[in-house]
């Protein structure tokens, strides 16, 4: 698949920054680079530190916008959480493959592990109305799940401590019989077990990994993950891969 | 800018993508001219094809950052068969590094090298700290790399450069040592042989255990290495080391190098180094110099 060509934008506006929860926010940047759904930008918004900008996925985008949703894990992402109106970021991309629209057909699941849903609102609104079933894990309270409602998707969430939905991880909840086509982002383990599932079932699977980055374009072979046709850079070549290839307990 | 002479190729400034953070130059040819670079370092090439290293590669530090890659590449006939025919189309100086796990393959690799016409220099790495059986191992006692050196040299129909190791027992007599064994230039450093921990693990991050360490953090180490280096021999030094600014770039010309170059820069701002270079022909403007 070739897609085109990434921007470096040295100085996007930010337009808005909401907290969707205590430690979850989304961003929504002035950017016109766009991009499909699963692909990323490489995000800066400091000067020397830490040294290098942070992977995060499209959560939505149009003509003008881009928005990204983001969970505080470290240095990084606490600064981005800082941001205001009127401050400006370093972004870099489109980056990597996204999805692949065409084999996402019939009745998709979508599975999800936490902050791993950031990129399904992107999905869900570029499938077909009513195609797509949501099955979101939280640890505990439960974010960007109003937003996929509001698109006519079906969500059922797990959480762990059982404050809303089921008590309990997304894979306990998940049946790859009920779908045609399944999409999954979240922790590894959660992704491995959902491939397992499909596998068994015989539906595919299309995963979208995470790695640490530091290039985030192809070039440093810093993030490869282990494939049944050898390492694969995950910013490139992925980070959507058919979840059958990934070797996921290298 | 004024052109930069190296090894008796003519390059456009002296600014050039450091091995192994740049690819083959077509990754971040989608993201700017990289025909206004000096040259271009290709990824580390072996003779045979490698997968590179299992477990974690990359890990950010205070001021830079760890990798360990481990010389993954497609081995060198495939990149004189798929990545060259690109890579000379990209309008700048071709450096092809090229490693090995043993004096074997150095030769090999450097005589099919040799053979490629649109090759402007070879840079032997005799430092890469992370493959187990050889890379660094040569690029630590002097002798064993003259030995290196000297076989590749006879070999070698192109200038030749020899990417030097911070972990060297002695920078100064290992840069002699290439120099007296047949080398055209030295450039350095490599990363450094680093360390990290998970604490919550318990167990080093890296598979390899220890893994380099490169950007702003071993910059006025890596400075004071090119300092001794560029004192010690009659070549060209070629400068390499956390160099992020034009202003850190002059210093390692006025520390003796001849040209830098730049790897983990790229990663904090990808047109790092086209900055450099403007920044470079503003300064030469203003001082008034005409050549660096």
């Amino acid at each position: 698949m070739t897609s085109p060509s990434p921007a470096y934008i040295e100085e996007a506006l930010v337009l808005a920054q909401d907290r969707l929860t205590n430690d979850v926010y989304r961003l929504t940047v002035e950017a016109t680079t766009g991009g499909s759904p699963g692909q990323f930008y490489m995000v800066r918004a400091w000067d020397r530190e830490p040294l290098l900008a942070r992977p995060i996925s499209i959560h939505d985008a149009d003509e003008g916008t881009i928005s990204l949703l983001y969970q505080v894990r470290g240095r990084g992402t606490e600064l981005l959480a800082r941001l205001h109106k009127g401050d400006t970021v370093a972004l870099m991309g489109p980056l990597g493959n996204g999805f692949t629209m065409e084999n996402l057909h019939g009745r998709v699941g979508i599975v999800t592990g936490g902050i791993g849903i950031a990129p399904m609102f992107y999905l869900a609104s570029t499938l077909p109305a009513r195609s797509a079933t949501v099955i979101a894990g939280f640890k505990s309270t439960p974010y960007a799940v109003a937003a996929l409602l509001s698109l006519g998707v079906e969500v059922y969430v797990a959480t762990e401590d059982g404050c809303e939905g089921t008590r309990g991880f997304c894979t306990d909840i998940f049946d790859p019989a009920a779908f045609d086509v399944v999409v999954t982002c979240g922790p590894t383990p959660m992704m491995a077990r959902v491939a397992q599932l499909c596998a068994q079932a015989g539906v595919p699977c299309q995963a979208s990994l995470e790695a640490h980055m530091a290039c985030g374009i192809g070039a440093c072979l810093g993030c490869t993950f282990p494939t049944t046709s050898g390492y694969k850079r995950v910013c490139a070549d992925g980070p959507v891969f058919d979840a059958a290839e990934v070797i996921w307990h290298a | 800018m004024p052109e930069t002479m190296l090894c008796g190729v003519t390059l456009k400034n002296p600014v050039i993508a450091a091995s192994g953070t740049f690819g083959f130059g077509a990754e971040y040819g989608r993201l700017f001219d990289v025909s206004k670079l000096g040259a271009i370092c290709t990824k580390g090439l072996t003779l045979h094809p490698r997968e590179g290293n299992p477990g974690m590669r990359v890990w950010e530090t205070p001021a830079g950052m760890m990798n360990s890659i481990g010389l993954q590449n497609p081995g060198i006939p495939a990149f004189l068969e798929h990545e060259l025919p690109r890579m000379r189309t990209m309008g700048t100086a071709i450096i092809a590094n090229v490693g090995g796990g043993d004096l074997e393959e150095y030769v090999e690799g450097v005589r099919l090298l040799s053979e490629a016409e649109s090759i402007d220099i070879i840079e032997l790495n005799i430092s890469c700290p992370n493959v187990h059986e050889g890379g660094m191992a040569f690029g630590i006692k002097a002798n064993v790399a003259a030995g290196v050196v000297a076989a590749v040299r006879r070999v070698c129909r192109k200038p030749l450069m020899v990417k030097l190791s911070p972990n060297a027992e002695n920078i100064a007599d290992m840069a002699v040592a290439c120099e007296r064994a047949g080398a055209d230039a030295v450039s350095l450093v490599n990363a450094f042989n680093a360390l990290a921990i998970d604490i919550h693990a318990r167990k080093p991050v890296f598979d390899n255990v220890t893994a380099g360490l490169s950007g702003p953090a071993i910059k006025p180490i890596a400075l004071r290495m090119v300092w001794e280096a560029a004192h010690a021999v009659r070549i060209p030094v070629v400068g390499i080391g956390g160099i992020t600014t034009w202003q850190d770039a002059v210093e390692f010309l006025m520390a003796g190098a001849t040209a830098v170059q730049v790897g983990t820069a790229t990663f904090v701002k990808p047109t790092a180094m086209l900055d450099i270079v403007d920044g470079l022909e503003r300064y030469c403007a203003a001082e008034p110099l005409t050549r660096l």
